[in-house]
């Protein structure tokens, strides 16, 4: 057993240097001045987080566009459907025309393409990615230097997230903004900027007490075959976790200026139509964003819609899925007016967390600057399920290493590339990511401020 | 009583105990403190417990008052069950975060509780040799009910110094305790159901599962819980080994009340009601609808299934028939009948005119298999196709355009789904889907009864490759009369006990099933009966990967057929 008091200080030792912001001496931007760091000379943690929308945005061959930037590189030009953070764009880069490669496996719909992002290659089944989703490899770069390792929340009710170590088991999200503040700010929360703070003795014993069950992981893992093998290691990280959440309740919380413990939200049912989801989202971002703030997590997936939406506008018949297959584009604008209006609010809601991001002061930053959200969608055209062209957004310079405000336009390069980029510029130490058609070892380059790596 | 509760459940003839016996050695404890073996062998599954089996554990181990309230983590389908699924299923931070605040809460209810001596089963003053001894019984007592086998001297080593950790730690006995019961409730030998194999005395180059694989598979199958005493006692002594002996328990677990558990968890998972806790219709389109409604319905299902094939031991082919069943005033409200029973459910009979026809027009068969503001033939039959007949129905082509399909301001559904049916790339499945479902559509999203869909009278006759069928009853007969819907319930049951998919090892012990099943008048408790009665049920799957020394060391020698390759 690790000592109790000491692995907040024994990660920073280890992982300080790679894993947070300031300790990496080559940032152009954070190099110099004040406000790099907190008052007491601690560094500014990266925080990371994927934000994930189902049925992609309009880009149809008859229509045009209604996101894509006609401009590549930076300062790129407002488009419709992207309108919502027109004021943030230099802070947000844009992703066209990546793609999942199938490498000859069927598209598996409202599944390939997401899974395909988060896993590095196409899935061969549905439900069932080919590996870990990537955030949990930044989730263990970053390491335990907040409450808790990675929160998983959806906006639409369902308590899935695509957040999985092993391909199978998937992160449970909290469905509903009551949840979310419960999680983030019911018990086992402390204020970090309570000036009375005590170690509870209560939690030592409960942590000690914890170990009795851990004690068995060799003895169990010698008897089992590789499946049962992965499923066990699976269940003996999360039990460390649970350790660790308790062994950081055991420490002093470092200061957080910006930490302002939010209302406790309403009871609500969990959201099923356009009006409850784009409300259930709005709280829940601004719970996640003081959330982070105040340290409990530094990694999050947030589902607004999952990949076959059902979420439904009240009094009409069909689903917003359904609508996107059956729309018949507008003669006169020739892209479907009702999807791109339904995709505009799915934006509206990704533009108010992000201002909800930048209202956050951490120095002379924003928590916004000292994040990364790539956010993505399942599909490019959701009417034929389209794998090309899926929409992606780097959001936040994540404390300087991002050059954000660009507009890249991928040409059919695989999208695995994006999320290497994003696992490099959040610190996770992965040269290569992806299999099959998709494996890559080459990141972005342009969005990167670390522009010799790679 | 915390204690008589839980052993009430229990089927023997031991006295419970009570406030007064509090210190002197309880039934199961004897068991656990017996001849406790080691596990030998080695594990062939883990199966993640299901919320149910979770919560029927922890009534069964301290007494149905214990109040749970937590989200567990979301369950996996595999072949049509969460059983299946359940086998690949671990545990992430956040579901173990669930798991230890519920572990913390039933604690201090145990430990709090009004009747904590009897809980505990000891009561003693401080921190002395007796406390240590109370506790030691304590640990093997429960766990023997919540590993489903006795624990090993090393577990109950562990446990005992954890607690006395926590008693020094705390001075106090009670608080202690609460920490130990934790840590077996956050126990993976708790929390997964662990199956083992061990080489057969019997046949020395096979096989078998232990005692306690077998107990919990019964148990597991027919109650929807972990095994009781008597069958940790017949798992102990290895009597369950001996086929008569097997025979009688699944005979003593079929004649108890708690049988209709078992079954009521079965169709749960194969008629996937979990679906219910997210179902929402849009209160526009359909007004009656509320989750009073969804909970009203699926109990009119499993009650429906439960009093038919168990209580009146009923044919199964008949639930597609039947115009007999349960409702309450929330249900008399959708169907649109009277309600003048006082109490809160009665029998009912639908008249022949409502056009229903058993389980396929219940509301929950029709809501749950829907849109929020419509019905869907194709949902219905592809879903109807999966659960009732084991035919997978391929996904779509990604590149479907739906624009004609699904203009649903005119006419009827029937009328745009000609297009799938007479467009090539989607009329292979769709001829498939759409004709059952289409069958079903006198009923909307809801199952409301309905002639009319956009002015337009609905037409319900239907053409399946030879035989042509009209409306929900047509489709009754179809399925009443159609094989593979008692050998997919064969193939079902059978996955649902053994928690894996279906392997072609299986298949000549399916058939056999399934011919027995057709003899017996298509009976559900002899099919369990007739599944859980035959080796083939037990049979052990050797996991790949098992470590060397594992393969050699579980064995006598002479080796193995399976393991053979592997050496």
């Amino acid at each position: 057993m690790t000592h109790l008091f000491s692995r907040r200080s024994l990660m920073r030792g280890a992982l300080g240097g790679a894993t947070v912001c300031v300790g990496v001496p080559m940032l152009d931007l954070f190099l110099d001045g004040n406000g790099q760091a907190l008052a007491d000379g601690k560094p500014l943690p990266l925080r990371f987080g994927t934000y994930f929308w189902g049925l992609g945005l309009t880009d149809t061959p008859q229509g045009g566009t209604r996101w894509v930037p006609t401009k590549i590189g930076s300062g790129y030009e407002v488009t419709p459907e992207l309108s919502s953070f027109a004021d943030l764009r230099h802070k947000v880069s844009v992703f066209s025309g990546f793609r999942v490669i199938g490498d000859g496996k069927p598209n598996i719909v409202h599944w390939s393409g997401h899974a395909g992002i988060l896993a590095g290659g196409a899935p061969a089944s549905d439900r069932v990615m080919e590996g870990p989703s990537f955030d949990t490899k930044i989730a263990d770069a970053l390491g335990v230097t907040s409450r808790f390792k990675q929160l998983d929340m959806s906006a639409s009710g369902g308590s899935t997230t695509y957040s999985t170590r092993n391909g199978s088991t998937y992160s449970t999200a909290e469905s509903t903004p009551i949840a979310l503040y419960t999680r983030l700010f019911g018990e086992g929360f402390q204020d970090p900027n309570d000036p009375n703070w005590a170690p509870n003795q209560e939690i030592m014993l409960r942590k000690s007490a914890l170990s009795a069950v851990m004690e068995q992981r060799q003895a169990l893992l010698a008897q089992v075959g590789a499946a049962d093998r992965a499923k066990l290691d699976q269940y003996f990280t999360s039990l460390r976790e649970v350790e660790n959440q308790l062994a950081m309740q055991l420490e002093r919380p470092d200061p957080c200026e910006a930490c302002v413990i939010p209302e406790k939200p309403e009871e609500t049912r969990p959201a099923m139509t356009v009006d409850q989801i784009t409300a259930s989202s709005r709280t829940m971002a601004r719970l996640l964003a003081m959330g982070l703030a105040c340290n409990q997590t530094r990694v999050f997936n947030f589902v607004h819609t999952p990949g076959a939406s059902t979420a439904y506008i009240a009094g009409e018949t069909k689903t917003y899925h359904s609508i996107t297959h059956d729309e018949v584009p507008d003669a006169r604008l020739g892209y479907q007016r009702k999807c791109s209006e339904l995709a505009s609010l799915i934006m509206e809601s990704f533009g108010q967390f992000l201002h909800e991001m930048d209202a956050i002061k951490e120095g002379d930053r924003t928590l916004l600057d000292n994040s990364l959200i790539m956010a993505f969608s399942d599909t490019g055209f959701a009417k034929i399920h389209a794998l090309e062209n899926i929409p992606v957004l780097f959001a936040g310079s994540a404390c300087g290493r991002h050059k954000a405000g660009q507009h890249i336009a991928g040409r059919g390069e695989p999208i695995s590339r994006l999320a290497l980029t994003a696992q490099q510029l959040a610190g996770a130490p992965v040269g290569e990511f992806g299999f099959g058609a998709m494996r890559t070892a080459r990141p972005i380059s342009e969005v990167m401020a670390l522009g010799e790596r790679g | 009583m915390l204690a008589l509760a839980a052993l009430v459940a229990c089927a023997t003839a031991s006295p419970g105990p009570t406030a007064s016996t509090a210190g002197a050695p309880l039934p199961l404890e004897k068991a656990a403190t017996q001849a406790a073996p080691q596990p030998s062998g080695f594990i062939t599954a883990y199966r993640r417990l299901t919320e149910s089996q979770y919560r029927n554990a922890i009534a069964d181990t301290f007494g149905a008052g214990v109040r749970i309230n937590a989200r567990f983590e979301p369950e996996r389908r595999e072949e049509g069950l969460q059983a299946v699924g359940a086998a690949r299923l671990s545990i992430t931070t956040s579901g173990l975060e669930q798991y230890y605040a519920v572990a913390r809460s039933v604690a201090d209810q145990v430990v709090d509780g009004r009747d904590r001596d009897a809980a505990i089963g000891c009561k003693p003053e401080g921190l002395d040799q007796a406390a240590r001894d109370c506790v030691e019984r304590f640990i093997a007592r429960r766990g023997l009910q919540l590993f489903r086998r006795p624990l090993s001297a090393d577990e109950t080593a562990r446990f005992l110094s954890a607690w006395q950790a926590s008693a020094r730690g705390y001075g106090d006995f009670h608080k202690a305790l609460k920490l130990t019961l934790v840590d077996m409730l956050m126990s993976p030998d708790f929390l997964f159901r662990v199956e083992r194999a061990e080489a057969d005395p019997q046949r020395p180059s096979d096989l078998r599962l232990d005692g306690y694989t077998k107990a919990a598979r019964l148990s597991y199958m027919l109650w929807n819980a972990g095994p009781d005493e008597a069958l940790l006692e017949a798992a102990r002594t290895g009597a369950i080994h001996s086929p008569a002996r097997l025979a009688s328990e699944v005979d003593r677990l079929l004649a108890s009340p708690r049988f209709e558990d078992g079954v009521r968890a079965f169709f749960t998972d194969m008629l996937e009601f979990e679906a219910f806790e997210n179902l929402s219709k849009d209160a526009a389109t359909y007004p009656k609808f509320s989750q009073a409604v969804a909970d009203s319905a699926r109990e009119e299902t499993l009650r429906f299934l439960v009093h038919h094939l168990v209580k009146a031991a009923g044919d199964y082919r008949d639930v597609f028939t039947s115009r007999d069943t349960f409702i309450d005033r929330t249900l008399a409200y959708v169907y649109d009948v009277p309600y003048l029973s006082s109490q809160r459910w009665a029998p009912y009979t639908f008249p022949e005119a409502s056009e229903r026809s058993g389980l396929l027009t219940q509301a929950t068969f029709l809501s749950l298999f829907a849109h929020p503001g419509r019905s869907s033939p194709t949902i219905r039959g592809v879903r109807l196709n999966e659960i009732f007949l084991c035919v997978q129905i391929p996904q779509p082509p990604p590149d479907v355009d739906f624009s004609k399909v699904q203009a649903v301001e005119s006419g009827t559904v029937r009328t745009r789904l000609l297009e799938h049916m007479t467009n090539p790339g989607c009329t292979s499945c769709h001829q498939i889907s759409d004709p059952v479902g289409l069958s079903l559509e006198r009923f909307d999203g809801i199952g409301q009864h309905r002639l009319m869909e956009n002015a337009a009278p609905i037409d319900v006759s239907v053409q399946m490759g030879a035989s042509s069928f009209s409306g929900a009853q047509g489709l009754g007969r179809y399925l009443h009369d159609s094989s593979l819907v008692p050998s997919c319930l064969v193939r079902k049951v059978h996955a649902y006990g053994v928690g894996r998919t279906f392997d072609p090892a299986d298949a000549d012990y399916l058939k056999r099933q399934g011919e027995a099943f057709a003899a017996g008048g298509y009976r559900l408790p002899a099919l369990m009966r007739g599944v859980l009665t035959d080796p083939q049920f037990y049979r052990v799957v050797t996991p790949q990967g098992l470590a060397p020394n594992l393969q050699v060391a579980s064995l006598p020698s002479g080796g193995n057929p399976i393991l053979g390759a592997a050496r």
